[in-house]
């Protein structure tokens, strides 16, 4: 079981019964707090589950240490700090036909943070598009 | 003669962008959103008090072409999946009894929400001015379409291949007597077609699909899995695609109206009404939901609850909007208490009633009351001892004469609905956020669970005038009701709910009921 902050169970959820109960109902916990975290939640598949092994899990990991990628039955659940980013000409080039980030939209299932796409990447961030950072369109020659 | 508007635009925007030589999805995009019309007229069913701004992106920039071939893989996975592999192996047999019947009530339900959804979208198309915002709202048009289908294919399929179809087939005939229904069309309905438009959308969009479609329609797999249920992780994973475009389209209603004056005036009230009126009923339901209509548990509810709306919803989308001035629902605390005891409330009472129900519940076993108690310190003494009561009296043997309906009445414990969100309560015996208060308006009293809805009454009353069960049926015996409602099988007589899953029990008839001689009564005459 991965102890990273951002595992499925970390922090209260690790606790149960009257220790969950006494953090649950903590005056501090009646707001919301500001997270800096994105949440991505991937359908199984095969295309996918390439994605998650070969790729985040694989090639992509050194650059996102705070990942966490956690089999939940049906779907892969994944959260990171800041961002998750994922290039389809790169996925395309380990399955070895053209797959598009519209076929990625195919399996990615939900999305907490702003996800969008630019060509052929999808990403999903804590950043607020079109507030603080503007959405950018496809440069062309 | 003079050329169109349209025709002008046309021409306006391939003066500055010349049209696309390939037919790349994102270039054919871009070209297509300088596309721009005079809406000075827009006509809406509602109007909205924000300005919504007319420069609004959309996030992942889709054509029709490629949304259509996307939609089109994502069916043909679904229904191949469920046709071949999931038929061969015999999948909705395997389902577990008591999953089988919480999933007549989930698809049910959120099939009603989509088609909802449908005309939503169709009012915000209306209101936006932003051509991309609007392709946004367009594409969740169809997609909510799609879902329409999807959650009765499901139902369809469980009828078709599974065990006990009573109730999986045609479950709206019930409508009028099943005390769940009145409450999901608040939530599914009226919250979001019925209102100002940018309200509607943080109803349906904001909190509805990005806080809870989470445990709805992903956390549910998990549950589903578990319990044996192989076709609704493909059927709402798949669902769930679509609800990632639809959470970015209620997140850009709010860029869209961010720099509005009014977004100061109002947004946190919209909000905190919004998360209210949608936790009020989705927090206990699907607790109890899976919980109580589940043989094998994932976690408990309350942690499923804490994780994705409190933390991720709350942290993610509403925290970081914070310095635009997005505050913590001013109801948050009380949602947290529900999240921890209403759905044990709910379904105190909805076993209580469950012959008007179009499912069947089961009573926690020894194993599971062990499971509630290491989760829910004090479950015992509040519910624990009640079920072993009502057990010890006979409550699932039809020869019994006692409905657990009766236990309320003899302990003085009279079972309200609220106004608002049309939920069952009762006052005087529960551990969730519910307190009673009661109003008189044109003459007539209504009962209320909480402040946060009957300060929404007090700003419009005449929007909550549904009739509720007690009010429609006062002094009608239930067996009558019953009948009257549709709630029995193709024999005629077998009620289509029972108070357990097990083959080898008896099923409750028409006459059983009669012969026990409820009567129901308006709770709020008495007062």
């Amino acid at each position: 079981m991965s102890t990273s902050a951002n595992a499925y169970n970390a922090g209260i959820m690790a606790k149960s019964g009257k220790d969950f109960a006494d953090e649950y109902f903590a005056e501090d916990n009646q707001v919301v707090h500001e997270s800096d975290t994105v949440v991505l939640v991937l359908k199984k598949s095969d295309e996918l589950n390439t994605v998650v092994e070969e790729i985040l899990l694989g090639s992509d990991k050194a650059n996102n240490p705070t990942l966490v990628v956690e089999d939940r039955a049906g779907f892969w659940w994944l959260k990171a700090n800041g961002k998750i980013e994922i290039d389809c000409r790169e996925v395309s080039e380990l399955l070895g036909k053209k797959y598009s980030v519209y076929d990625l939209l195919v399996d990615v299932s939900s999305t907490i943070g702003r996800a969008y796409t630019l060509d052929e990447t999808f990403t999903i961030t804590s950043e607020l598009m079109g507030l603080d950072v503007k959405l950018k369109d496809l440069e062309t020659a | 003669m003079a050329i169109s508007s349209a025709t002008k635009a046309a021409t306006d925007a391939l003066a500055v962008n010349r049209a696309p030589v390939s037919v790349g999805a994102q270039e054919v995009h871009k070209w297509m959103q300088s596309f721009t019309w005079d809406f000075d007229k827009n006509r809406t069913k509602y109007s909205t008090k924000y300005k919504m701004a007319n420069d609004t992106k959309e996030q992942f920039k889709l054509i029709a072409k490629e949304y259509a071939r996307m939609e089109s893989v994502k069916d043909e996975r679904q229904f191949g999946s469920l046709q071949d592999v999931l038929t061969r192996v015999d999948a909705a047999n395997r389902v577990h009894p008591k999953w089988n019947e919480s999933m007549k009530v989930i698809s049910n339900f959120l099939e009603v929400g989509e088609y909802n959804a449908i005309a939503a979208t169709g009012m915000l198309w209306d209101s936006a001015s932003a051509p991309e915002q609007k392709n946004g709202y367009l594409g969740q048009v169809m997609d909510e379409i799609r879902h329409t289908n999807q959650c009765g294919y499901i139902n369809y399929y469980f009828a078709k291949q599974g065990q006990d179809a009573a109730g999986h087939n045609d479950a709206r005939r019930t409508r009028a007597i099943g005390p769940l229904w009145k409450g999901m069309k608040r939530v599914f309905s009226d919250g979001f077609i019925s209102g100002d438009a940018v309200e509607c959308s943080i109803n349906l969009q904001l909190v509805g699909e990005a806080c809870f479609t989470n445990p709805l329609i992903v956390a549910v797999t998990e549950w589903a899995s578990a319990n044996g249920d192989e076709m609704t992780p493909t059927v709402f994973l798949s669902i769930e695609t679509d609800e990632l475009r639809h959470m970015a389209n209620g997140y850009q209603t709010i860029v869209s109206i961010a720099n509005d004056e009014a977004a100061s005036k109002y947004l946190n009230t919209d909000l905190n009404n919004a998360f209210w009126t949608q936790q009020k009923y989705f927090t206990p339901v699907l607790g109890m939901m899976f919980e109580y209509g589940s043989h094998f548990k994932v976690e408990p509810w309350v942690k499923t609850w804490n994780r994705w709306v409190y933390e991720d919803w709350g942290g993610i989308w509403i925290g970081r909007l914070g310095k635009y001035g997005v505050e913590s629902p001013a109801s948050l605390r009380d949602a947290k208490k529900d999240a921890y005891w209403a759905h044990h409330d709910l379904f105190l009472i909805a076993y209580a009633m469950w012959p008007t129900g179009f499912f069947r519940l089961t009573l926690p076993t020894a194993e599971e009351a062990e499971w509630y108690e290491a989760n829910y310190p004090g479950w015992y003494d509040m519910y624990g001892k009640v079920y072993e009561e009502w057990r010890a009296r006979g409550c699932e043997d039809p020869n019994s004469g006692f409905l657990p309906l009766q236990w309320f009445a003899e302990n003085n414990h009279p079972i309200y609905i609220d106004r608002v969100s049309q939920v069952p309560f009762c006052p005087s015996y529960c551990k969730g956020a519910s307190t009673l208060r009661v109003l008189e308006f044109n003459g007539k009293k209504h009962s209320f669970s909480d402040p946060w809805g009957e300060r929404m009454w007090l700003s419009e009353p005449e929007r909550y005038e549904c009739q509720n069960i007690f009010e429609q049926y006062e002094g009608r015996e239930l067996s009558e009701v019953i009948a009257e409602g549709h709630g029995v099988r193709s024999d005629g007589f077998t009620l289509i709910a029972q108070p357990h899953t097990s083959k080898d029990g008896k099923l409750w008839t028409l006459d059983d009921i009669k012969k026990i001689g409820c009567v129901f009564a308006d709770p709020l005459k008495a007062l």
